[in-house]
């Protein structure tokens, strides 16, 4: 059966965090976890393509979320089962630090493990982060074409077709499956998911029962190979506002000073 | 008036850079050309290559792919490149992954970089992480600011979290090369020396068939209109705000939402919907511009959370100014002319 593969990962809920720049730190106040906006967005596009059912010139595809980090619990998962994937599998591991370029070779293998695939979906950059390198990183893993940045894809019969922005208006791309398409946030509306459904995977029942699955890392990958190649060494914080500042001179003065700092920070 | 053209001949110690042979390693910097032209992020990411050369020990080596692009090897060598490659092709007219990774891949490979920088453009995002991937190295992605650990001659990349709230610092101590890409605007450009000059090595090369092919113009697709709240630019207007007009093109030129406050509303500039108040909508663009906004505690309160605040205002004491970035104690009508004048 065809695959539609879909990477999903998770963001902590950025208005439950307050960022202090005199502590120099982030004070989580609610723990809470949303799936990542453009992964939701790659999600409902893979469910759209299984709909419009013509990715091999057959109905039968499924569409199989797999977690786009190593994650320490299988929550985004459920809820993708939720949102109407097929199967998903939870990668569990104990490595201390995951990157992407670790990733992108695990999933590689996984890809290889479920008989291949014919299309692999997921967000073109995290909301936290603002990282785009797994998709890419995972196509060159596999040795597949990429799409990346898209805005809407649709595949029809063997081919990818996506829309992506370039300068000078939308631009429809073409690549023969099987490929790896990334998705912009915000430009697909999102479903949510279904109540039944997300009630039955929590409790495994019904259709729900064999939905999630789970599989070890160390059993993908030998041990030295689980290693990042990014390390992380520590964390700036902006230095703190001064609010007040006044501007001084002639009126064309401070509109050139205006004009400078608008120029920084507004991007065109 | 006297011939002084051989000052220029004097002072100027005309500067032949000419490479070390056989040298390998080196920061390497992926030039980005648009219209025929050298991209400013380029010319940045050569300027941190250079503070990094500097500390490293290291050659800073510029590539340029694409067709006729041989000229644009002079603005690389004046920014600051040791070398520059320069792989001239009609197949790498357009930016296509796979004809631009085949012939980078076989370069690097040969070459071994200890730093490859792109910017992170679109093409720059796309080529680095799956060139990192391709030949196994670390990738940072927007990268803000760089520093050195000496000791491992590891690079440092700060990259932003959450759109800027804070920086997180990382870096890829074993892996070589170490991909960055450099967000556009977060480095100073170098100062191009007019003296510096070298020859370029002109690379033959067979760039492989594009996988993605171009249909052509996709129609029904609309830039996103994103609700006010989420709006990255807002200019919101006040009672004090004169002429709305000249509001209007503010936030024209700066791609901006318009708002305002309750005075905006009550004179019949802007809809209910868009008046930035505790009671209406709250918002935290990247920048917010309050043009005669007086600042109520209610709007205040609702867009506190902007990233960088100006205020326009005629009176000293309104307490807009208590939460802005930037004050200006005038009329609007006196600085917006001004200010559209210095945004052409």
């Amino acid at each position: 059966m065809p695959n539609i593969i879909v990477l999903i990962g998770r963001v902590l809920d950025p208005s439950g965090i307050v960022f202090n720049r005199r502590a120099g730190r982030l004070f989580v106040n609610r723990e809470e976890y949303l799936l990542q906006p453009a992964d939701r967005c790659a999600l409902e596009a893979a469910l759209r393509i299984k709909e419009a059912g013509r990715l091999k010139g057959g109905p039968d595809a499924q569409v199989v979320a797999l977690p786009r980090t190593l994650l320490p619990d299988d929550d985004v998962l459920r809820q993708a089962v939720a949102t109407g994937a097929d199967r998903a599998i939870y990668l569990a591991g104990q490595v201390a630090n995951v990157d992407d370029a670790l990733m992108a070779r695990a999933l590689a293998v996984v890809v290889e493990r479920l008989g291949g695939a014919d299309l692999v979906l997921t967000g073109a950059t995290t909301l936290d982060t603002g990282q785009g390198q797994l998709g890419p990183r995972l196509a060159e893993a596999l040795g597949w074409p990429q799409i990346v940045d898209a805005w809407h894809v649709e595949a029809v019969d063997g081919r990818v077709r996506a829309v992506r922005k370039e300068k000078d208006g939308f631009v429809a791309v073409e690549a023969d499956l099987p490929a790896v398409v990334t998705v912009l946030p915000g430009v697909l509306k999102p479903r949510y998911p279904d109540g039944a459904r997300l009630i039955n995977v929590y409790r495994g029942v019904k259709e729900m029962a064999n939905a999630l699955e789970r599989w070890d890392v160390a059993d993908l990958m030998e041990a030295q190979a689980l290693k990042p190649l990014i390390e992380r060494r520590g964390q700036e914080f902006p230095p703190e506002r001064e609010r007040g500042a006044r501007v001084s001179g002639t009126p064309a003065q401070m509109a050139q000073t205006v004009a400078e700092a608008l120029g920084q920070r507004v991007r065109r | 008036m006297a011939d002084m053209s051989y000052l220029d001949l004097l002072m100027a110690q005309q500067e032949e850079v000419s490479e070390a042979e056989g040298g390998g390693g080196g920061i390497w910097v992926v030039a980005d050309v648009v219209n025929g032209a050298v991209a400013p992020v380029t010319l940045e990411a050569l300027g941190a290559a250079r503070t990094l050369a500097g500390a490293l020990g290291a050659y800073v080596y510029g590539v340029v792919l694409g067709e006729g692009v041989a000229d644009l090897s002079a603005t690389l060598y004046q920014a600051g490149a040791d070398g520059v490659r320069v792989v001239d092709h009609p197949a790498l007219a357009q930016f296509a992954l796979e004809p631009y990774l085949k012939v980078l891949s076989d370069l690097f490979e040969a070459e071994k970089p200890e730093v490859i920088l792109f910017g992170a453009t679109p093409a720059g995002q796309e080529l680095a992480a799956r060139l990192a991937q391709r030949i196994g190295g670390g990738l940072i992605e927007h990268v803000t600011s760089a520093s050195l650990d000496e000791s491992t001659r590891t690079v440092q990349g700060a990259f932003p979290i959450y759109g800027g709230e804070y920086f997180e610092v990382v870096a890829c101590p074993e892996a070589r090369p170490q991909f960055l890409t450099i967000e556009p605007g977060a480095f100073s450009a170098p100062f191009l020396d007019p003296y510096r000059k070298g020859e370029p090595k002109m690379l033959e090369v067979e760039p492989g068939e594009p996988a993605v092919h171009v249909v052509g113009p996709a129609g029904g697709f609309e830039p996103l209109t994103v609700p006010l709240a989420q709006a990255p630019v807002i200019v919101a207007a006040g009672r004090q705000a004169g002429d709305f007009e000249l509001v209007k093109q503010l936030a024209a030129r700066l791609g901006a939402q318009v708002a305002g406050d309750r005075g905006a509303r009550d004179a019949g500039w802007i809809g209910a919907e868009q008046i930035v108040d505790v009671r209406g909508v709250t918002v935290a663009p990247q920048v917010y511009v309050a043009v005669g906004i007086r600042g109520d505690t209610f709007h205040n309160a609702a867009m506190e959370g902007a990233r960088f605040i100006v205020a326009i205002h005629p009176d000293p004491a309104a307490p807009i100014f208590q939460v802005a970035d930037l004050c200006l104690e005038a009329e609007p009508k006196d600085v917006l002319p001004a200010l559209l004048e210095a945004l052409e």
